[in-house]
């Protein structure tokens, strides 16, 4: 030490006023500005995005699942990670528009994760960016088997359970009523799915489809099909159309005189679209995801439901529900992977659980399917209050054995999962 | 064979009755005003609400008056904004309407929600009747005869009327009966007033069978356009013709092709125009070339 100073003062290394000054200067910004830096950094809120239809014939359920998804977020206070959190939601008004929303959320706004795609060829768009740019989406809504079947991928988690898992439920409740069953099914990948599915299973147990239409989307006169069906005199009318195409279809059913003539099922239905078709025409066999006078719903979704029906003064329907949980399953697992890196989030997601009933539900590893039972409901056959036109009549599958049949295995899946 | 053809036939006049009665709205204001209102769906939409949220509050009979509303809304909305706009570049009125037309879905949202609002028929308009193979509900047949009564009335005041005799000259030259000292804006605003009313009429006709969603405009507006440009734009006759047209074509359609009925309309306008590219009863009017 004495040797340094000695060294100093024999090479008259000196320090000027100006080189203190710049020294003091560095000094104080590494010890006051740097931490100001850090909370800068540690106060940018997490991105969620958010893709829910603002337009166009689904909207009706999108503004459900829209709500039920920030209501997700406002029971942590939007918060994450200890940070504030925000959803940055935008519109899917047809599956390219779906997409470029999602490409904006990834590129513009960095989300971490995505939750979305009211119709399933809208969830086939983003899954599609989620793959591409490796960040975690949830499909809460889209029932194409697909989605977790042949265009799964490690990114891309999904909560409405397939078609041919609805079709499995309800089917043999169809077949019970008759063998002869005319098929109304929307023109693209949900109603494709139907058509396909309900026809397997009634040509497989003995019966015959009289009569088969796709529909395009958005089909403000129902009356010629409705016509034909009425001509081809089937035991059962199979619908796959979706959204306000349900309610416009169900009110012109029963115009024509058909409500109980024939009976019609359709799935996976929203609680909206027969709470629009009104209760003097409201009809039908149907399988929904969640009913909010269920009681056999946990205590996390009565509080979820009652927290709902405060804020926006209106039961939660399904899609509130669906929007909510799949929103619930994004956050719980960036809250469990302790972390916004997108790998992490992936497989908080593949162990993330949730009680409901007996149950513990989850997405599958193999193709990051959630399993959960389905509801087999009819309608009330008088209706005196608005918002309860349900009458549930089982909740299916009863055992966890009989719920891992009805999903199928690992084995019939199509799904090849890719890595991270 | 035969008989589901002639159901379907006569289910396809009514349906293009329905569609008329969307398109005439929009076909006289284009023909009277040379404005092509994109927001004509939108005023459609208002009528059906406008019909919906009457009836809740006071009974099925006030939605009566939802029409009138409309076509009130339409005046205050030609008076305060599509007024500026005669003799302007039409560009501006395709902005301007499509803009309305947007604002008119926002408000609804934010009034009425997303969620489809129920609306049914009266019940004595409930049931329908059956002739042979042909079944037509009591309430399509109520909208046919009103719309079919509809059109002879304004078709009547049109021609018969001196006030129709103001519109018809003004839309052909509107200075010249500006110079014979016509309060002109009077007459234009009830033009638009009127096309408003035409539509908040098809609303609430169309409300106990489509579904009210404030989207619901976008169903609407496509048949009328088509419809107007078949018939040829502006004319009354040819909104008819054309109306009854593409309902025949899209119930025929269903019952042959139905994956194709969506598009049948438009392959139907498209087929017109290579023939007559005016429409079937467009004319060369002066005033647009």
């Amino acid at each position: 030490m004495t040797d340094r100073k000695t060294t100093s003062a024999m090479t008259g290394l000196r320090i000027g006023r100006r080189g203190l000054l710049l020294g003091a200067t560095s000094l104080a910004a590494s010890r006051l500005g740097m931490p100001y830096i850090g909370n800068a950094a540690a106060a940018e809120p997490i991105k969620i995005g958010m893709i829910w239809a603002k337009t166009g014939s689904i909207v009706d359920q999108a503004e459900y699942l829209a709500q039920g998804g920030m209501l997700a977020l406002e029971q942590r206070n939007n918060t994450l990670l200890g940070r504030p959190a925000e959803i940055v939601w935008l519109d899917e008004p047809n599956p390219q528009g779906a997409q470029q929303s999602a490409e904006r959320l990834v590129g513009e706004q960095k989300v971490v994760g995505m939750v979305g795609g009211a119709l399933s060829s809208f969830a086939l768009a983003i899954s599609s960016v989620a793959k591409k740019a490796k960040i975690p989406y949830v499909a809460a809504n889209a029932a194409t088997g697909d989605l977790t079947g042949k265009s799964c991928n490690k990114y891309t988690f999904r909560l409405q359970p397939p078609v041919d898992v609805h079709a499995r439920i309800l089917a043999p409740y169809c077949a019970s009523i008759g063998k002869k069953w005319y098929l109304l099914t929307a023109s693209y990948a949900f109603g494709q799915d139907i058509k396909r599915a309900f026809t397997d299973y009634i040509t497989a147990n003995g019966g015959t489809v009289v009569g088969a239409d796709e529909v395009p989307v958005g089909t403000p006169d129902y009356s010629s099909f409705i016509l034909k069906i009425r001509a081809a005199k089937p035991d059962v009318v199979i619908g796959g159309i979706a959204a306000s195409d349900l309610t416009t279809f169900l009110k012109q059913w029963n115009e024509l005189g058909m409500k109980g003539k024939i009976p019609f099922a359709e799935i996976s239905v929203g609680n909206t679209d027969l709470w629009g078709v009104g209760p003097e025409a409201a009809d039908g066999l149907y399988t929904i995801t969640w009913w909010y006078k269920n009681p056999n719903n946990s205590p996390e979704e009565k509080a979820m439901a009652a927290a709902y029906e405060k804020k926006y003064n209106r039961p939660a329907a399904d899609k509130a529900w669906m929007g909510w949980l799949g929103m619930k399953s994004l956050l719980d697992s960036i809250e469990m992977a302790k972390s916004t890196e997108p790998g992490a989030i992936v497989q908080a997601l593949e162990g993330w659980k949730y009680r409901r009933g007996d149950l513990d539900i989850g997405y599958r590893d193999f193709d990051h399917q959630m399993t959960s039972r389905l509801l087999v409901a009819g309608i009330h056959p008088k209706i005196t209050d608005k918002w309860d036109y349900f009458d549930v009549k089982a909740e299916l599958p009863k055992t966890s054995e009989d719920l891992a049949k009805a999903f199928g295995s690992a084995g019939d899946s199509a799904c090849k999962m890719d890595t991270l | 064979m035969l008989d589901m053809i002639l159901s379907q036939a006569v289910n396809g006049l009514v349906l293009g009755f329905l569609y008329v009665l969307i398109a005439i709205g929009l076909s006289i204001i284009f023909g009277m005003l040379g404005i092509v209102n994109f927001a004509h769906g939108a005023f459609f939409a208002v009528g059906a609400y406008l019909a919906y949220a009457l009836s809740r509050e006071f009974g099925w009979w006030a939605a009566l008056a939802a029409p009138l509303l409309t076509g009130i809304i339409g005046v205050i909305v030609e008076m305060t904004l599509i007024r500026h706009l005669y003799g302007k570049e039409p560009l501006l009125g395709l902005i301007l309407t499509f803009a309305l037309a947007l604002l008119a879905e926002a408000v609804l949202r934010l009034v009425f929600g997303g969620a489809p609002v129920p609306f049914a028929a009266p019940k004595f308009l409930a049931g329908f009747v059956e002739y042979g193979p042909i079944l037509i509900t009591r309430y399509r047949m109520f909208v046919l005869v009103t719309t079919a009564a509809v059109l002879v009335a304004f078709w009547a005041f049109l021609a018969y009327t001196p006030y129709g005799r103001i519109i018809r000259a003004g839309s052909r030259d509107p200075e010249m009966v500006g110079l014979l000292g016509i309060n002109l804006p009077i007459v234009f605003s009830g033009v638009f007033g009127i096309g408003c009313l035409l539509a908040g009429l098809g609303g609430l006709l169309a409300a106990p069978l489509w579904t009210i969603t404030p989207s619901m405009a976008a169903g609407a507006i496509m048949p009328a356009f088509v419809i107007v440009t078949i018939g040829g734009l502006g004319s009354f006759l040819g909104a008819v013709v054309a109306g009854l047209l593409v309902g025949i074509t899209t119930a025929m359609t269903i019952q042959f092709q139905p994956e194709w009925s969506g598009a049948a309309m438009y392959i139907l306008m498209a087929a017109i125009l290579l023939i007559r590219p005016r429409g079937l009863f467009g004319e060369r009017w002066e005033r647009f070339e």
